[in-house]
C-alpha cells in the first residue's frame, strides 16, 4: 500500500521558493491502477518522485506499506517519459533487461529464463540483438517495461510513458500495459495531462489542481468493466467533468458569458 | 560487435541510378575529391613558389620532395618522428589518463569541483609553450620536460571535457538504475562513466591537436632532437627544402594520427558514442 498523507513539497532555489504541492493526500491500494491528471506544472511528477523515493517531502508523510519513504527502493520502479534517456544506449535489448537482473543479484542461471519471459511479454523477443537507437519509440517504451518488470517490482511508477507516441501505438500500449497488469497484478500510478487515456486506463483517476499549492481536487472511481468501450455514454460524462475540474476558473468564468 | 548506425547508410541506400547515367560509390567519390583537393594545393604551391614568390623562399614541390627522399631513406626523419611520436605518446596518455580520473572526480565530488575549480580555471590559460621555460628549470633539455609538457595541454582540456561528460550524464538514466537496484558505485561506474564517453573522446581528439601543436615549440626551444628540433636546425642553416620537409611531415602525421584515434573510437568505443534521440 502506498501511501501520502497531507504531503508539501517546497522547491528551494536562489530565484525564491516555489510551493509545488500542499496537502496532497493519496491512498493506493495495492494492484491498483491509479492515474495521476492534472495540468502542465501542477507537480504530478513531483509527487511521482516523492513516492519513488527521488524526492523528500516538505510536509506530511510518504510511506509504502506503512514505512517511510526515504529513498529509491526496487519495490518501486519509475518509468520515464524518455525512454531514449533512461535507458542505455551502449547496451542491446537483451543487455538492457540484464543490466537490471545484474544490479538487483538475481543468480545467474536465472537470467535467461527471466530475459525471455519478459522480453516475450512486450513482444521484443525478436529484437533482442538491437541497441535503444534502433527501436522504435513503442519498443523502447517496452522495453524499459520489460526492463523493470524483470527486476519484479511490486509498484510500477509511470511518468506520461506514452505521452511521445503517436495515436496508434498508443492505444496499442494502453493494451500491452493493462494485459501485464492484469497477469502481474502489480500496483501501477500512471501519470498523464490526456483525459482519455485516464479513463480508459485507470481504477481511480487523482485529479490535481493547478500550482502553486496544487492538491488532489478530486478521486474519480471509474467502475467501469474493461476492455472499455470509449463510446459509452459514461465516459463522455467522466471526460466532461474532469474537463471543468482542470479549465481554469478564469476561462469558465469567460466561457459562462458567452452562454448567457 | 559494431551495431551503432551507419551515418553513411543513407548513401549507400540511394537508388539505383539508370545504366547510362554516371555513378559512383560514394567512397571512390570522396576518395577522388581528396585527390582534386590535394591536386589543386599542389598546383597552388607550384604557383606561389615560381611565379609570386621565389624558390628560396618556397621551394616547389617537386624540389621539398627531392630532398625528403634521402632524408627518408637514411632514415633520419623517421628518428626524429618516432622521437617526437613517444613524447607526444607519453604525455597524451599520461595527461589523458589524469584528465578523466580527475575530471570524473570532479564531476562527481561537488566539494572538491567547488575547492579545485578555481585553480585549475586560472591555470588553464597557461599553455604549454608558456611553461617550457620553467619546464626546463625543472626538468632540464631530456625527454621528462617533454613529457610534462605535453601532459600539461592534455590534462586540462581532457579534465575539463570529462566535467562536463559527468554532470551531463542523463538524470532518468541514473534515477532508473537506481531504483532497479544499482549502488551508488554501480551508478557512479555503470552509467555515468560510460554516459560521458563521447565528451571524454572529444576532449582527447582536441588535446591530441594540441599535442601536436605543443610538442612543436617544446622542441625547437629546447630539445636536441625530434620534428621541432629538425624544424630549428634548418632554419639555422636557412635550408628551406627541409623546413618544408618538417611541415610537410607534420601535416602528415597529425592527420594519420586523428584517423587511427578515430578507427579506435569507432571500433573499441562505438556503441558509447550514440545518442538516442528522442522518439
Ligand atoms: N527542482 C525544482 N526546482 C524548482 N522548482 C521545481 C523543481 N522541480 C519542479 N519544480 C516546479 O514544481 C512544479 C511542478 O513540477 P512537475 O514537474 O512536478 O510538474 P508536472 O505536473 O509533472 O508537469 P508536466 O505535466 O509538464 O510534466 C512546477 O511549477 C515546477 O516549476
Ligand atoms: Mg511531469
Amino acid at each position: 500500500m502506498l501511501r501520502v498523507t497531507d504531503v508539501c513539497k517546497v522547491f528551494e532555489s536562489a530565484r525564491g521558493t516555489y510551493f509545488a504541492l500542499d496537502g496532497v493526500s493519496l491512498t493506493i491500494r495495492d494492484g491498483e491502477f491509479v492515474c495521476l491528471l492534472g495540468p502542465s506544472g501542477c507537480g504530478k511528477s513531483t509527487l511521482l518522485n516523492i513516492l519513488a523515493g527521488f524526492e523528500s517531502v516538505s510536509g506530511g508523510t510518504a510511506t509504502f506499506n506503512n514505512t517511510a519513504i526515504t529513498r529509491a527502493d526496487r519495490e518501486r520502479v519509475m518509468l520515464f517519459q524518455d525512454a531514449g534517456s533512461a535507458l542505455l544506449p551502449w547496451l542491446s535489448t537483451e543487455e538492457n533487461v540484464r543490466f537490471g537482473l545484474r544490479v538487483r543479484k538475481v543468480p545467474k542461471v536465472d537470467w535467461p529464463a527471466t530475459i525471455d519471459k519478459y522480453l516475450r511479454m512486450v513482444s521484443l523477443d525478436s529484437h533482442r540483438a538491437k541497441f535503444p537507437a534502433e527501436l522504435s519509440g513503442g519498443m523502447r517504451q517496452r522495453l524499459q517495461i520489460a526492463r523493470a518488470l524483470a527486476v519484479e517490482p511490486k509498484v510500477l511508477l509511470m511518468d506520461e510513458p506514452f505521452a511521445a507516441l503517436d495515436a496508434l501505438t498508443r492505444r496499442h500500449m494502453h493494451t500491452v500495459l493493462l494485459d501485464i497488469w492484469r497477469r502481474t497484478g502489480k500496483t501501477i500510478v500512471f501519470v498523464t495531462h490526456d483525459i482519455a487515456e485516464a479513463i480508459s486506463l485507470a481504477d481511480r483517476i487523482a485529479v490535481m489542481s493547478t500550482g502553486p499549492r496544487s492538491t488532489i481536487t478530486r478521486l474519480i472511481d471509474i467502475g467501469l468493466q474493461r476492455p472499455r468501450d470509449m463510446t459509452n455514454p459514461k465516459v463522455a460524462q467522466l471526460f466532461n467533468e474532469i474537463e471543468s475540474l482542470l479549465t481554469p476558473d478564469v476561462l469558465r468564468s469567460s466561457e459562462r458569458l458567452e452562454v448567457h | 560487435m559494431v551495431n551503432v548506425p551507419d551515418s553513411r547508410a543513407p548513401f549507400s541506400a540511394a537508388p539505383l541510378r539508370g545504366k547510362h547515367t554516371w555513378t559512383m560509390s560514394p567512397v571512390s567519390r570522396s576518395v577522388l575529391l581528396a585527390g582534386a583537393s590535394i591536386l589543386i594545393a599542389f598546383v597552388a604551391w607550384q604557383f606561389l613558389s615560381t611565379v609570386l614568390f621565389n624558390p628560396f623562399l618556397i621551394p616547389p614541390p617537386l624540389e621539398v620532395f627531392r630532398t625528403a627522399i634521402p632524408m627518408v631513406a637514411s632514415g633520419e626523419i623517421l628518428a626524429d618522428v618516432s622521437i617526437s611520436m613517444v613524447r607526444v605518446l607519453v604525455g597524451f596518455v599520461t595527461g589523458s589518463l589524469a584528465g578523466i580520473i580527475i575530471g570524473v572526480l570532479l564531476g562527481r565530488i561537488r566539494l572538491l569541483h567547488d575547492v579545485l575549480d578555481p585553480i585549475i580555471e586560472l591555470l588553464r590559460y597557461l599553455s604549454p609553450t608558456a611553461m617550457i621555460p620553467i619546464a626546463v628549470i625543472w626538468f632540464g633539455i631530456g625527454e621528462l620536460s617533454k613529457y610534462f609538457l605535453i601532459f600539461w595541454g592534455t590534462f586540462f582540456i581532457v579534465l575539463i571535457n570529462t566535467t562536463a561528460g559527468v554532470w551531463r550524464a542523463p538524470i532518468a538514466r541514473q534515477r532508473a538504475a537506481e531504483c532497479l537496484g544499482a549502488n551508488r558505485f554501480q551508478i557512479f561506474m555503470l552509467i555515468v562513466v560510460p554516459s560521458s564517453v563521447p565528451y571524454i573522446v572529444t576532449g582527447m581528439r582536441v588535446a591530441m591537436a594540441s599535442s601536436f601543436m605543443s610538442i612543436i615549440p617544446a622542441e625547437i626551444l629546447a630539445a636536441d632532437s625530434g620534428i621541432g628540433y629538425l624544424l630549428q636546425k634548418s632554419s639555422m642553416l636557412l635550408q628551406t627544402n627541409r623546413i618544408f620537409v618538417a611541415l610537410l611531415t607534420i601535416c602528415v602525421l597529425g592527420f594519420i594520427v586523428d584517423r587511427i584515434f578515430r578507427i579506435f573510437v569507432d571500433k573499441v568505443l562505438a556503441r558509447y558514442m550514440s545518442f538516442v534521440s528522442q522518439t
